[in-house]
């Protein structure tokens, strides 16, 4: 049987018959990544080999034009586990997720989402999903439930997210109180790119827990790609107050391969801690989408009055994206 | 498995039999989904999959021509100085000749009110020479020329020449 045939019979019967009502063509395109990798983890008194995941994804995303210039766009991703099968007791889990509205007036769209401030980000980190990743160390990396944005156009290389985030019912701020409201938490990003360019500025308002404020920076300089990030972010009740920045570099020694390294550093004014974590790395591409990775991170943790607490860990990976 | 699972691997599979090109020559990265612009990204995207790879010189070619023209299309440098991604110009000086050969080449232009200097037509033009001199050192005929915009920047251009050596 014709495989659309086949779609359309299965599709019928199970209720996607919407498309017989959109002014244009119904699109969905699935895409996602394989990334595994071998890793030697060392937390200073065990050390252990293991298979990761890394975030692996399966996703589908699409758009249809519902009028001339309009839009209804939706993406739907999720991790699969490819090392054990086990993504938190089941087989997929949630990532982004989102449903929206784009015209000439921007997007609005809502779901699960990577916030704003996250998104901001840029992928200045580059051993992301790897043991090196800047969540392990920065605050901010969130992606956030019930999450109701706006992005605007690009206009003359300005654009700008805006997002609030309703509590339905839960104790977003830590004040004690339920939040029932539809602003309880915000996140925006304003940026700005212009060729090898790229500058933001986001912010957290109780997301998380936290307030917080980044500063993100980009530059491409031929086969060199530069970024930095200034992070500000205190917790609502009072017991954390960090500042730190990240560093990060990506140089193309050819066509196949990248040399890769970066730094960063966080310190919490409230105690005195302070987390460090640097990470090396090289990339080698096999094809396009298709490229093997080796990289070491060091992680420090160091707090007042204790020993330091030092995680490394080296690795040996293959990510392939379609 | 359990049948949420189940119904989700179901639900991938139903759209991806409807899906009209899956698998296309579309340059969306997977990590493009979690970028800043993801929305653009997608919107561009299907809009460069739902076109046919090559539909003006499809237009202006039959299928033989189209199978016989050597394209000489950029394989994703980046110029440094206009910021376009597009093939090195090639050298001057640097010459071959095919007798009859038909070559199809392409130069990045911009019509952007900021676009700089290198990114002009002018240049797109005098690159274009430089190319058609390298490949057919002896002569050419230009057999037709065509521009198609660059689904990955509003107001950025492709300029296309086919031209046959001379015999």
């Amino acid at each position: 049987m014709n495989k659309l045939i086949l779609a359309a019979a299965i599709a019928s019967t199970m209720g996607f018959n919407s498309h017989g009502f959109a002014a244009g063509p119904i699109d969905g395109t699935i895409y996602g990544k394989v990334n595994v990798s071998v890793v030697n983890a060392d937390n200073g008194t065990t050390d252990t080999w293991k298979l990761n995941s890394n975030a692996s994804r399966l996703g589908v995303k699409g758009k249809t034009e519902i009028a001339d210039g309009l839009y209804a766009v939706y993406k739907a991703e999720f991790e699969m586990c490819v090392d054990d099968g086990d993504c938190k007791g089941q087989t997929f889990t949630q990532r982004n997720i989102m449903g929206g509205i784009k015209g000439s007036f921007g997007t609005v769209w809502a779901g699960k989402h990577d916030s704003p401030t996250k998104l901001a980000q840029n992928k200045i980190d580059l051993f992301n999903d790897l043991e090196g990743d800047i969540k392990n160390t920065f605050e901010g990396e969130n992606r956030v439930s019930n999450i109701v944005a706006y992005s605007s156009p690009k206009m003359n290389g300005f654009s700008t997210t805006v997002a609030m985030i309703p509590g339905e019912g839960t104790d977003i701020d830590g004040d004690g109180q339920d939040d029932t409201g539809l602003t309880d938490g915000i996140s925006y990003s304003l940026s700005y790119s212009q060729g090898n360019l790229y500058i933001a500025v986001a912010g957290d308002q109780d997301v998380d827990n936290q307030d917080l404020m980044r500063i993100v920076a980009q530059y491409n300089i031929d086969a060199l790609k530069l970024g930095v990030m200034y992070q500000q972010n205190e917790d609502n009740l009072g017991t954390k107050d960090e500042s730190g920045f990240f560093v990060s570099a990506a140089y193309k020694l050819d066509k196949k391969t990248t040399l890769k390294a970066q730094y960063g550093s966080i310190e919490d004014d409230a105690d005195g801690d302070e987390e460090q974590t640097m990470s090396l790395g090289a990339d080698y591409k096999l094809a396009k989408g298709t490229k093997l990775y080796v990289f070491y991170t060091d992680h420090t943790d160091s707090s007042v009055g204790e020993a330091d607490k030092e995680d490394t860990a080296f690795g040996l990976g293959m990510e392939h994206k379609f | 498995m359990n049948s949420k699972s189940l119904r989700f691997l179901i639900s991938t599979c139903i759209i991806w039999l409807c899906s009209t090109s899956a698998f296309s020559a579309c340059d969306f990265d997977t990590d493009d989904a979690d970028s800043p612009d993801f929305v653009d990204k997608i919107i561009e995207c299907d809009e460069s999959k739902n076109k046919p790879s090559r539909p003006v010189l499809n237009r202006v070619l039959g299928k033989a021509e189209y199978k016989n023209t050597t394209r000489l299309y950029g394989d994703g440098t980046k110029d440094p100085a206009s910021g376009i991604f597009e093939r090195p110009v090639v050298a001057p000086g640097s010459m071959n000749h095919s007798p009859n050969k038909m070559f199809a080449s392409r130069q990045a232009f911009s019509l952007r009110p900021n676009a700089k200097f290198e990114q002009s037509v002018t240049l797109a033009i005098q690159r274009l020479y430089i190319e058609m001199a390298h490949y057919c050192a002896k002569g050419w005929s230009i057999e037709d020329q065509w521009s198609e915009p660059d689904p990955a920047q509003e107001g950025d251009y492709f300029l296309h020449y086919r031209y046959t050596c001379a015999g």
